[in-house]
């Protein structure tokens, strides 16, 4: 019975039934409902649920080796968001979380391109509720602003399939290149989901301005359902190389300036994605369980470190660098749990980043790729700089702090607990990990060219960091906006936008004041013609009259 | 608490890194580090590799402030 029931749906069921369901009785229920879904993974590969609707076959669920381990990670992801907002009794947020968490578990689970699209919508309308929990004018407008990028994604998932259906009769998911229309539609509805570079604008402005608890739950899933969909339907596309490497090095520098730490965190997000998108776009057996295994720790770092700061947040108030500090005197707990996070994104040998990065980089290691691997090199170095310095450095530390506030509750401080155990767990044992991904494949990450190498970059990185803030060379803090790629649609388009509708207003009013000037004239010949004595007796009306000059205007026009 | 806590632990923190550094670089004399491309098995590559990116980073960073930073309210105005 359980086993045709679509992964995820449960949840989503489960997220309508919350409001009739006592608050105190509603974190167990959300956590059975993951548990319920989690059942689903015992079920093995296969096809377990079709549908034939309007003449076409839905395949609504199927997995495989590639979506057993994306499915794994979502459940451990839901369950996190879960343990950490315990503490809340937003209704509206809880019931959009678990939904939307249940969605990316369902599309997951999609067999082919519009059940794949039908969920794709379902996560942007239902995440969008969660940046709209962070309840502030920002959030609000940030949420519609993300509601119109992610919909207009899932647009262009459909067109791409429709297309894909009515030139090759087939709409199941399969392998696509860039040669075809439908391929090319298809690419950039997962590269906008997948924050490819002039396309992340949407994931740097709404997912800060989200609840202490929403910014957890939006870093698991939209993006990594997007690597998904881009691992299943682009391996082997060489341009997605490029564009990986893009995405690690440009983030950076933002990620430098930018004052809001939730802020670096987003920009950390999208360099993370782009370390998997090289993965597939290399398309090897060995890369390709590199992306995995990078989205997998991935999800759980990120989270932990959304979570500390969600932690800062919930207690300081704010999470703009240049107003805190200090704060490990107060949460020693948070302080250690974000470190952790920061030490495993960093990819220190020993914690969940390392044994994950060392894949995409022996792939493209073993294929002589120099410049990619170097640029990649290179950012890994930026990676440590803004989520593994400067997230702690400026949260906890930096400088002391004068007023004092309370360490995180407990159920926060369990749920990072927990994601922290499973960075130092998956960094010690790789071979667990390793056991889930797509494609067998020996590999060891602990050899002692690949340590020493990771630990002089990094080592030698953080006194680079420690020699500039020795020589003040190292930028404060300025409370301040950064320019970013949704600078396009919110200054520069309005920008244009707005005095050329000005324009073109005056310009219309300027006609309409013309025509009825004209208009007027006619009126008022009318009205003489028709008064006058000797007309009276064979026109009926003033009516008429005006109808007669229109009349005669249009023979006019058209004779001319 | 000492109120000059942040300041000690800053110094130990520095001494032991730079200790741990140097230690990286004489263990490098050691072995051959085998690497996917042979200039990155000069002695010390890496953490020369990875000093030179942290500064270029930031003060590459610190140079883009000029060109993409606005007021806190930019969007709002």
């Amino acid at each position: 019975m359980i086993s045709n029931i679509i992964p995820g749906l449960i949840m989503i069921l489960t997220s309508f039934l919350l409001p009739t369901i006592p608050q105190y009785f509603r974190h167990p229920a959300m956590l059975l409902s993951v548990g319920l879904s989690a059942l689903s993974l015992f079920n093995g590969y296969g096809t377990f649920l079709e549908w034939d609707i309007l003449g076409l076959n839905l395949i609504l669920y199927q997995s495989d080796s590639l979506t057993f381990p994306f499915s794994i990670i979502f459940h451990i992801a839901a369950v996190l968001v879960i343990i950490f907002s315990w503490h809340s009794k937003n209704l509206m947020e809880h019931m959009a979380t678990l939904a939307y968490a249940g969605s990316a578990i369902g599309a997951l689970h999609a067999g082919d391109f519009f059940s794949l699209f039908i969920w794709w919508e379902a996560t942007a309308l239902t995440s969008v509720f969660i940046v709209f929990a962070g309840n502030t004018k920002a959030a609000r407008d940030a949420a519609m602003r993300y509601l119109i990028i992610q919909v207009s994604s899932g647009v262009l998932l459909l067109i791409g399939a429709c297309l894909l259906l009515y030139q090759t009769g087939n709409h199941n998911l399969t392998v696509l290149d860039l040669t075809t229309d439908f391929g090319i539609f298809m690419f950039i509805a997962f590269g906008i989901k997948a924050a490819f570079p002039f396309l992340n604008g949407w994931l740097q402005d709404s997912y800060p301005e989200s609840s202490v608890t929403g910014t957890v739950a939006l870093s698991a899933f939209t993006t990594k359902l997007a690597i998904y969909a881009l691992a299943r339907t682009f391996p082997g596309t060489d341009s997605l190389i490029w564009i990986g490497a893009i995405m690690t090095a440009f983030p950076v520098f933002f990620a430098v300036i930018e004052n809001d730490l939730r802020r670096v965190l987003s920009f950390s997000l999208n360099n993370q994605l782009g370390f998997m998108v090289v993965g597939i776009g290399i398309g090897t057996e060995l890369s390709l369980n590199g992306t995995v295994a990078h989205a997998f720790v991935h999800i759980i770092y990120k989270a932990l470190l959304f979570m500390s700061m969600g932690a800062v947040l919930y207690r300081a108030g704010t999470t703009k660098a240049s107003e805190l500090g200090g704060l490990y005197k107060y949460m020693p707990f948070t302080t250690i749990f974000c470190i952790i996070g920061a030490m495993s994104i960093s990819a220190f040998p020993l914690f969940s980043g390392f044994v994950a990065k060392s894949l995409i980089m022996s792939s493209l290691g073993g294929m002589g790729m120099v410049l990619i691997y170097f640029v990649l090199f290179f950012a890994s170095a930026g990676v440590l700089e803004h989520s593994g310095i400067k997230i702690p450095y400026f949260a906890f530390f930096a400088h002391e702090r004068k007023s004092k506030v309370k360490e995180a509750p407990i159920n926060m401080l369990i749920a990072m607990g927990i994601a922290a155990v499973l960075c130092i767990g998956i960094g010690v044992f790789p071979k667990y990990l390793y056991q889930i991904l797509p494609y067998t494949v020996e590999y060891q990450p602990y050899t002692i060219d690949h340590v020493i190498s990771q630990l002089q970059l990094l080592v030698f990185a953080i006194i680079a960091f420690l020699f500039l803030v020795k020589f003040k060379l190292y930028p404060s803090e300025i409370r301040s906006t950064v320019l970013n790629s949704d600078w396009f649609y919110r200054k520069m388009l309005p920008g244009i936008g707005k005095p050329l509708f000005k324009k073109i207003g005056l310009l219309t009013e300027l006609i309409y004041e013309n025509l009825r000037f004209f208009f007027r004239l006619i009126l008022n010949k009318s009205q003489k013609f028709s008064n006058s004595s000797y007309i009276k007796v064979t026109t009926p009306s003033f009516a008429a009259t005006i109808l007669i000059s229109i009349l005669f205007i249009m023979l006019l026009i058209v004779l001319i | 608490m000492k109120k000059n806590d942040l300041k000690s632990m800053g110094k130990s923190f520095t001494k032991y890194i730079l200790i741990i550094g140097a230690l990286l670089i004489l263990l490098d004399f050691t072995f051959h580090r085998h690497e996917y491309f042979s200039f990155a098995e000069i002695y010390g590559f890496p953490a020369f590799f990875g000093f030179i990116s942290f500064v270029f980073i930031v003060l590459l960073g610190k140079w883009l402030r000029k060109f993409l930073m606005r007021k806190e309210d930019y969007y709002d105005q």
